[in-house]
């Protein structure tokens, strides 16, 4: 009984980080993560023994610099990347290949260019969702394309749509084949700063319609963003053999609003926290050499 | 549509200048435009002796349809296995390399050998020298295909056949049009040296047999005018097809 009283409270210091006990509302749980690649010039290592758990419903971000594995790492989640050594579990089961439980949206849409936005979207439902009927599967796209409110473009091609629309489609995609888990990888990294404000709305509203019940893992190299979104923020190391620097808890209430926040101090706080883990030169006299 | 017009009457310029250094031993585009006039009366005429300029034509289409679309219905797939497998392509490319360079005419003989029939080796001709275009430029469309493309086929665990139908074939399609345009010009230029070597019903033996052979150069000349548009032709619509299936990311 004492044993696992001092374990939660080294869980609670360690943020969870080193807990690779599955709970009934653990979703995603990394244990002891190694990725390497062979290239031309011998093995590269991209993350090195990461661990990190990800409860239900909770929304998380990597964040960290170009090249630091964060999307490596996302990989292993999607099944896209295999582990050279650990294991991840997701929804109780070990990741061997991308499934349907985990939806993903690509850092630059990869959308099918000679589908329409409908047909992009009913290929991904018709393989993803085997077992369900035509129509229900139809009944799914248009609901999905009409609560991201494409449903007028749905017969354009992706070329004939701008970026946010775009990203709108890839969006709908991925929550049209239900997953638990949605990983987006640097989704809104190619937007403009007015359409991302717009999309991170538009996503929460997604998540809320769902009773927050999707887990979202994210990777971005956007504060701002990250701390709008995420319960948790977890600061990456430079890579190569990149690892976990920190988690930053961001308590902020629910639901939140993008004008307001920034003026709360608990924003501001977690805004510098992170500045200061991602950065360390703040002006050019910070420049010695 | 000014620069084509302008192309042509540069041609028909040279082409003049050319009959009358030549003091009209090469016809001139009038005497020609004759000529023209004369193979073109009944161009459908159905003789068995006397088959009409149109019929002619057609039979050398119809060869270079047959050998052509046997050639592309084995070039394709075998481009998308050559294109999706590294170890195919290793295997299969020495083949093709070795193959590609020889000259059509080449294979006239080997043809004969196995059809024992003219006709037949001029198909197998066609076949051959259609396959090589077609076979390389799928193989390069396929080995192309962007990451994103293939990663939303596994993401969303597409079938091999959804990969095929939905993200191989419309990525590549631009591809195989470009392939499918070099072969049947090649097979388009290549009926013509066949049929002089086959005899038979077609444009080849036309230009060997009433023009050489029947001591009308204004026939050549004819026969080459037709040649050629048809061969243009037959490109646009290949063009075209190429540009209707290319797609803006």
């Amino acid at each position: 009984m004492s044993t696992t009283t001092t374990k939660i409270a080294t869980q609670d210091i360690a943020d969870s980080i080193l807990d690779p006990v599955l709970t009934p509302s653990t979703a995603i749980s990394i244990n002891n993560v190694t990725v390497s690649f062979k290239t031309p010039k011998g093995a590269y290592t991209a993350v090195k023994e990461i661990s990190l758990t990800v409860q239900k419903g909770e929304i998380v971000s990597l964040i960290g610099h170009s090249g630091c594995g964060k999307s490596t790492l996302m990989g292993t989640i999607s099944g896209m990347v295999k582990p050279s050594q650990g294991e991840v579990i997701a929804n109780g089961k070990r990741v061997a290949g991308p499934g349907p439980d985990r939806g993903i949206v690509f850092q630059n849409y990869s959308l099918l260019p000679w589908l329409s936005v409908y047909r992009n979207i009913y290929e991904a439902v018709d393989s993803a969702l085997k077992d369900l009927s035509k129509a229900e599967k139809k009944e799914l796209v248009e609901r999905n394309l009409k609560t991201v409110h494409l449903w007028d473009h749905k017969d354009k091609l992706p070329g004939q749509l701008s970026g946010g629309m775009k990203q709108r489609v890839a969006i709908a995609r991925a929550f049209a084949i239900n997953p638990t888990i949605l990983l987006l990888d640097e989704p809104f990294g190619a937007l403009d700063a007015l359409t991302k404000s717009n999309m991170h709305v538009e996503l929460l509203k997604l998540w809320n319609l769902d009773n927050r019940e999707k887990t979202i893992v994210m990777v971005t190299h956007d504060i701002e963003e990250a701390i709008f979104l995420s319960d948790r923020v977890v600061v990456m190391n430079d890579g190569p053999a990149a690892t976990i620097k920190e988690i930053v808890s961001v308590p902020l209430a629910r639901p939140r609003n993008k004008k307001d926040i920034v003026h709360d101090p608990v924003y501001m706080n977690t805004h510098d926290k992170l500045l200061n883990l991602l950065i360390d030169k703040f002006s050019i006299d910070d420049i010695k050499e | 549509m000014v620069y084509f017009a302008a192309g042509m009457l540069l041609l028909l310029g040279m082409w003049d200048m050319v009959s009358r250094l030549t003091k009209g031993e090469i016809p001139s585009p009038i005497a020609t435009w004759g000529t023209f006039k004369e193979v073109m009366t009944n161009p459908f005429q159905n003789d068995p002796d006397n088959k009409g300029i149109g019929i002619k034509l057609l039979s050398s289409l119809a060869r270079v349809g047959i050998g052509f679309g046997l050639g592309s219905l084995i070039a394709i797939p075998l481009g998308f296995v050559l294109g999706s497998s590294r170890i195919a392509m290793n295997i299969i490319n020495p083949i093709v390399q070795i193959l590609r360079p020889v000259s059509p005419l080449a294979w006239f003989p080997l043809g004969l050998a196995i059809f024992q029939d003219s006709p037949k080796a001029s198909i197998f001709m066609i076949f051959i020298c259609s396959l090589w275009p077609t076979l390389i430029n799928t193989s390069f469309g396929v080995s192309n295909i962007p990451q994103d493309h293939k990663n939303v086929g596994k993401a969303f665990g597409f079938s091999v056949w959804k990969y095929i139908t939905k993200i191989m074939l419309p990525y590549s399609l631009p591809h195989i049009f470009t392939g499918l345009r070099l072969s049947i010009g090649v097979a388009w230029m290549v009926i013509v040296a066949g049929e002089m070597l086959s005899g038979g019903i077609g444009l080849g033996y036309f230009v060997w047999e009433e023009g050489f052979n029947g001591g009308s150069v204004g026939k050549i000349l004819v026969a080459i005018l037709i040649i050629g548009t048809v061969g243009l032709l037959l490109d646009r619509l290949f063009t075209g097809l190429q540009k209707r299936f290319t797609y803006a990311v």
